[in-house]
């Protein structure tokens, strides 16, 4: 990066954070906890959010300096109104609430659209002129958020000296597939750790990762989708000390990235992109390790639900077909005629085996690296595949114990992790 | 008669010999100016080699998938082949520069047309190259678009995408190169009419999400359960 | 200087406590005394203070630091004689120092007369001015006050075969106000130090003077009965006279006391010290405001008396759970710091001798609403001896010197009544009057400036309070007003420079003077008036329109 650039860049830097916003945080001055709230027009749900958030902040950390931090992504219905008035501050002393200290809870706009990379952002930046010492990043959606999750979320990194947190939930079997079939599989053979949740919708992390990933580049990317997991897997290569902790139940009226084709581009398109770049560190990386997990690392709810498993079959095969010349260029040939085998399939004998995935999404990641096509392509021509995928995951699972599905999902991941040298071999082909 | 002859030769070859003395120099500055311009030339393929290798055009052109273009065509990376188009460009501006040192009546015409060529020529290669790339890139935007999006014709849509792309590009190239003209303000007129059209579909396929979001959070709230069997992916 | 006649000259005062054993000895006996005491008049006139408290100073068997009095006509004979006192009243009257002194009503010491008389028979005329029992079932829905001693507050008496009632210590026997001839005799015994020019009385532990079956026996209107017919006699004989009460109560609870300016005069604002103390280690200012706005408003005549640190452990009885084991950790670490419900430490080691904080706690003290009492010796910052039993860490002789006996007495350092304070940071060599009186930037220093500002301004003492609540919730600042006077306090209770927006838009186009140094800051605009402060720094600003 030359000179210039890099001026202009600290230039942007100090200047993102509005005056009026500069000036709350003089009032807030140093905090030991900063909770960052993103949000964008979620009234609906955050009131209970932060009123979870205020209870787990007394209740666990009375004594400590702590705030609230709100990034609004320009809501229309009074969502940082709603938080902002949540402040427990001496001159409107209606709270019922027995608190030592002041506790702020402040808004700001960002700019940048509604992506979260600008919230994350003005979280990360107002986290470090703060000094906070622990950090915590909430989802303005969860309605069934409790007061725990702050203190589950913020110890470890608070008293322990961790670096990062991630949170492991209760959900049902199916809920979260790119999850469990892509997401935590593939950066556990990657990276070589069990992050049951790659995508964090809740976490925590110190002020060093935090300032760490502010300072470093990136922040160009003005669409700024996947900061979340850029953010992870940033902290991941950066050797620091990551622990799960289980919070509860996460809540199914979540709306973040429910449609396949954002999900992927929050998702899929960072770690493809984040491996090029971490090369030196996963290519070394064989076998994975456990991370030390407060709490169970996930549970599973079983209760039956409907699935319209023919439809996502049906999209897969016309994927295949529409898509063929696309997927030429990504796949091998082997790999492409046995999906065109399995498109032909009907509903019985239908079965897309692990063994085809983890090839099919190893040479997606190379064809990536690669840029055969626009990158944004090639992640959009993953979302028929990932279907096909799911619904062989919904069959394997139909009947299946929640220790049951933990086996198959093991299983898929040494799978990911025994083809690790064809994702090798792929990489360095045609280099 | 002997004596006619060999005069009428030694005339001949006197005149051949001044004519050549004549012509000599400027043969000389010819193949100079050939020689030089193929330095010049060589010089100005390597600057520009690197420049482009400087701004990182392989990636660029890679992401754009011009690269997939060339390299369907046996062709070497964008950088390389930019690179020796402007190699042979200049030299070829050269060599003509010396045919007309030489002073041949009529080719001087011809070259001087040639350098008044030369910058349209350059538009509409340059045109042509992002024409087609564009086709390529929206023509594949919409085929996967269509196909996330559960559309049955994804293959037509992508299809008209690309056409109408392309018979757009070709008669902007033909109309720069002054070819064909009336014939391709026709083409264009009928490749308008289509591509927006294809604008129309396309700016459908993109606004779908948007506008289905829209409508069942203002008006059908009970019809999403339907949508339910698409399970939450994170 | 002879004494003004303003009766409400409480308002202005500026309190200083010592005890008489414990300030000068001029008999070298090791122990304080009355001459020791007039030959210091000087210096409190120096520092700028306009009343002194003394503690009990009564005959005592001494085994509650004199609050267990044996005679209530007459001195100690370690103190001195009645003769001395009356030299020191005279002496202070002259110098402008007005003179409070304890009285405790609601006990006397079981060595008392009276005491030994009514334990005598069962048929004793003085029998019923204390009171009795056959059982100790008697009051049960009563507090223990003294955990950590007492089991009940009834005690076997074996000469009379009967229990007696004691709120405190059992050698504290309770007096039985249900009774007119120990309520005419109490009066008496303050009319006689009245009569003698004593100006104030502090009245000890006054919540607890009748006992009625069913309740908590603490705070009943029979009680207020007795203490507004001692007022009325006083208002009726006396001019100038003041009561201040001793009730460690909730500011609600203590309303009552101050009748319709027909009870006590003043009583101590005991919830607010533990939280200005818990606002600066929280670098927060809610614990203070919150208290102040549970302060109900008392009659005009009536005045709150401040206090940083007294004679008795820093009293957590008054704050929260999660409060007192806040203030535990943060100010007595260690479990030997510890007394009942609070902490026995002086200011200076609280606040770990940091400069910075004494003067920021002393500036809050003498500007918050309220008179200001300074405890003897935190004035030049004085430690404490922990390893003292009970409260005796912090009564100390005063450190007059870095000579001989800290220059308090040139007795055998043996026969001291307390050894003195010897470590190197608050020994008697490092820390003494002497030493401070000759630096220029000593805290004996400071506080006679602080004390001369204060004085300077009738808005401290009398003027209403408002608070600004700025956004930067480190900065504690609120406005004293009194008619057409304005004082601007502006706090920084943390350890790190800040910055404050202050909202003075009522007070446009006043100039600040800043009251230290007179030196004038710019004039209120339409605009947040912008202010920074050093760590600790605090303002005070007097506001005039130009």
């Amino acid at each position: 990066m030359s000179r210039a650039s890099h001026a202009e860049l600290k230039l942007e830097d100090e200047t993102f954070l509005t005056d009026d916003f500069l000036r709350q945080l003089i009032n807030v001055g140093e905090v030991d906890i900063l909770v960052g709230l993103p949000t964008h027009n979620n009234a609906k749900t955050v009131g209970s959010v932060v009123d979870a958030i205020r209870i787990g902040i007394l209740r666990s950390f009375p004594r400590e300096r702590a705030v609230i931090i709100n990034a609004d992504g320009g809501s229309r219905d009074g969502t940082p109104g709603l938080i902002t008035g949540m402040s427990i501050y001496d001159a409107r002393p209606a709270s019922n609430l027995h608190a030592l200290r002041t506790l702020h809870s402040i808004s700001t706009t960002y700019s940048n659209g509604t992506s979260g990379g600008g919230a994350l952002r003005t979280i990360l930046a107002a986290a470090e002129l703060l000094r906070a010492k622990a950090c915590i990043v909430m989802s303005p959606e969860s309605a069934k958020t409790q007061p725990e999750w702050i203190s589950n979320l913020a110890a470890p990194i608070y008293r322990e000296g961790f670096d990062l947190v991630a949170p492991t939930y209760r959900r049902h079997k199916f809920d979260g597939l790119l999850m469990t079939n892509l997401l935590y599989p593939m950066i556990r053979a990657l990276y070589g750790l069990r992050l049951r949740e790659p995508y964090m919708p809740e976490f925590g992390f110190s002020s060093r990762i935090g300032s760490q990933f502010l300072g470093g580049n990136g922040w160009s990317d003005r669409n700024g989708t996947g900061t979340e997991l850029r953010f992870t897997l940033a902290a991941i290569k950066g050797g620091s000390r990551i622990c799960q902790a289980f919070l509860g139940e996460k809540d199914h009226t979540e709306r973040r990235a429910a449609d396949l084709v954002p999900a992927l581009r929050q998702t899929v398109g960072p770690l493809f992109s984040a491996m090029e770049a971490d090369f030196p560190v996963w290519s070394t990386v064989t076998g994975s390790n456990s991370i030390p997990t407060i709490g169970s690392d996930h549970e599973l709810m079983l209760d039956p639900i409907r699935v319209n498993r023919k439809r996502l079959r049906e999209m897969f095969a016309t994927g295949v077909a529409e898509l063929e010349s696309v997927f030429h260029l990504i796949l091998s040939s082997s790999t492409l005629a046995e999906l065109q085998r399995l498109a032909r399939l009907d509903d019985e004998a239908f079965h897309y085996p692990a063994e085809l995935w983890v090839k099919t999404i190893y040479e997606f990641a190379a064809a990536y690296q690669k840029s055969v096509i626009n990158r944004d392509h090639i992640v959009q021509a993953l979302a028929p595949l990932f279907r096909g995928r799911a619904v062989t995951f919904l069959i394997e699972n139909r009947s299946a114990s929640a220790s049951e599905v933990e086996v198959n999902i093991e299983a898929l991941c040494v799978e990911f992790e025994r083809l690790k040298p064809y994702l090798m071999q792929m990489w360095k082909s045609r280099e | 008669m002997r004596e006619m002859i060999v005069s009428e030769l030694s005339q001949a070859l006197h005149e051949l010999a001044r004519g050549f003395a004549h012509y000599l120099p400027r043969l000389i500055v010819m193949l100079i100016l050939a020689f030089v311009g193929w330095l010049i030339a060589y010089a100005v393929k390597v600057v520009v080699r690197s420049i482009l290798r400087l701004i990182k055009f392989d990636k660029f052109s890679e992401n754009t998938g011009a690269s997939q273009l060339l390299s369907k065509a046996a062709l070497p990376t964008a950088a390389e082949v930019l690179s020796r188009f402007v190699f042979w460009v200049t030299w070829l501006g050269f060599i003509l520069l010396g045919v007309s040192v030489l002073g041949i009546l009529g080719l001087q015409e011809q070259v001087g047309r040639f350098f008044i060529f030369l910058p349209r020529l350059f538009v509409a290669m340059f045109i042509l190259f992002f024409g087609l790339l564009a086709a390529s890139f929206f023509s594949r935007a919409a085929l996967l678009a269509a196909v996330n999006a559960n559309m049955r014709s994804a293959r037509i849509v992508s299809m008209a995408v690309r056409t109408v792309i392309v018979v757009f590009v070709f008669s902007v190239v033909f109309e720069e190169l002054g070819i064909a003209e009336q014939t391709m303000l026709v083409a264009f007129g009928i490749a308008f009419g289509a591509l927006m059209l294809g604008l129309a579909i396309a700016f459908g396929i993109g606004g779908r999400n948007l506008a289905q979001r829209f409508l069942e959070e203002r008006f059908v709230r009970g019809r999403k359960e339907e949508n339910e069997d698409e399970l939450s992916p994170l | 200087m002879p004494l003004n006649t303003d009766p409400l000259w409480y308002k202005d005062a500026i309190i200083y406590q010592v005890h008489v054993r414990t300030f000068y000895d001029s008999n070298a006996d090791g122990i304080g005394d009355f001459p020791g005491l007039e030959q210091k008049l000087d210096y409190l006139q120096e520092l700028g203070v306009n009343a002194i408290w003394l503690m009990p100073f009564f005959p005592s068997p001494l085994r509650d630091d004199g609050y267990d009095i044996s005679d209530y006509h007459s001195v100690h004979p370690s103190y001195g004689t009645l003769e001395d006192f009356r030299k020191v009243l005279h002496a202070a009257h002259e110098r402008g120092i007005r003179v409070i002194i304890e009285m405790v009503l609601n006990h006397t010491s079981d060595q008392h007369p009276w005491f030994k008389e009514a334990r005598g028979s069962r048929g004793n005329p003085r029998r019923d001015w204390y009171v009795w029992s056959d059982t100790d079932n008697r009051y049960k829905g009563t507090r223990i006050i003294f955990l950590d001693t007492e089991k009940s507050n009834w005690a076997w008496d074996p000469e009379s075969q009967s229990f007696y009632w004691h709120r405190f210590f059992s050698h504290q026997p309770d007096l039985n106000y249900d009774n007119p001839a120990v309520r005419e005799q109490m009066w008496d015994v303050m009319r006689f130090w009245l009569d003698m020019g004593v100006d104030a009385f502090r009245l000890d532990a006054v919540p607890y003077l009748v006992e009625r079956e069913g309740t908590n026996c603490e705070n009943l209107p029979e009680t207020h009965g007795i203490l507004k017919d001692l007022r009325h006699r006083l208002d009726e004989q006396f001019n100038c006279r003041m009561l201040l009460a001793e009730a460690n109560q909730w500011p609600a609870d203590l309303r009552p006391y101050f009748g319709d300016g027909d009870e006590f005069h003043m009583a101590f604002h005991f919830p607010l010290m533990p939280r200005m103390f818990m606002g600066l280690k929280l670098e927060d200012r809610k614990p203070i405001t919150e208290i102040l706005q549970q302060t109900p408003e008392i009659p005009p005549s009536c005045q709150w008396s401040l206090f940083l640190r007294n004679h008795d452990e820093l009293t957590l009885e008054m704050v929260t759970d999660m409060e007192r084991d806040y203030m535990y950790d943060m100010y007595a670490a260690s479990k030997t710091m510890r007394l009942n419900l609070g902490i026995r430490r002086r200011l200076a080691p609280l606040l770990n001798n940091d400069r910075r904080r004494i003067e920021l706690m002393n500036g809050m003290l003498m500007s918050l609403p309220g008179t200001p009492i300074i405890y003897y010796g935190d004035e030049i910052g004085m430690g404490d001896n922990i390893l003292l039993g009970d409260r005796n860490g912090v009564r100390t002789p005063m450190q007059w010197t870095g000579g001989w006996n800290a220059g308090f007495s040139v007795s055998d350092p043996t026969h001291l009544y307390a050894p003195l304070i010897q470590d190197p940071v608050y020994g008697y060599p490092a820390v003494n009057v002497l030493s401070q009186r000759e630096s220029e930037h000593s805290l004996l220093h400071w506080m006679q400036r602080i004390i001369k500002v204060r004085k300077s301004n009738v808005v401290f003492g009398r003027g209403s309070i408002e608070f600004l609540y700025p956004a930067n919730h480190r900065i504690l600042a609120y406005l004293r007003w009194l008619g057409r006077e304005t004082v601007l306090v502006v706090n920084n209770l943390s350890g790190t420079a800040q910055a404050v927006e202050l909202d003075l838009r009522r007070h446009k186009g006043n100039i600040l003077i800043e009251m230290f140094g007179d030196n004038i800051f710019p004039r209120v605009g339409d605009l947040p008036y912008l202010l920074t402060l050093g760590p600790y720094q605090f303002y005070w600003f007097r506001l005039r329109r130009v």
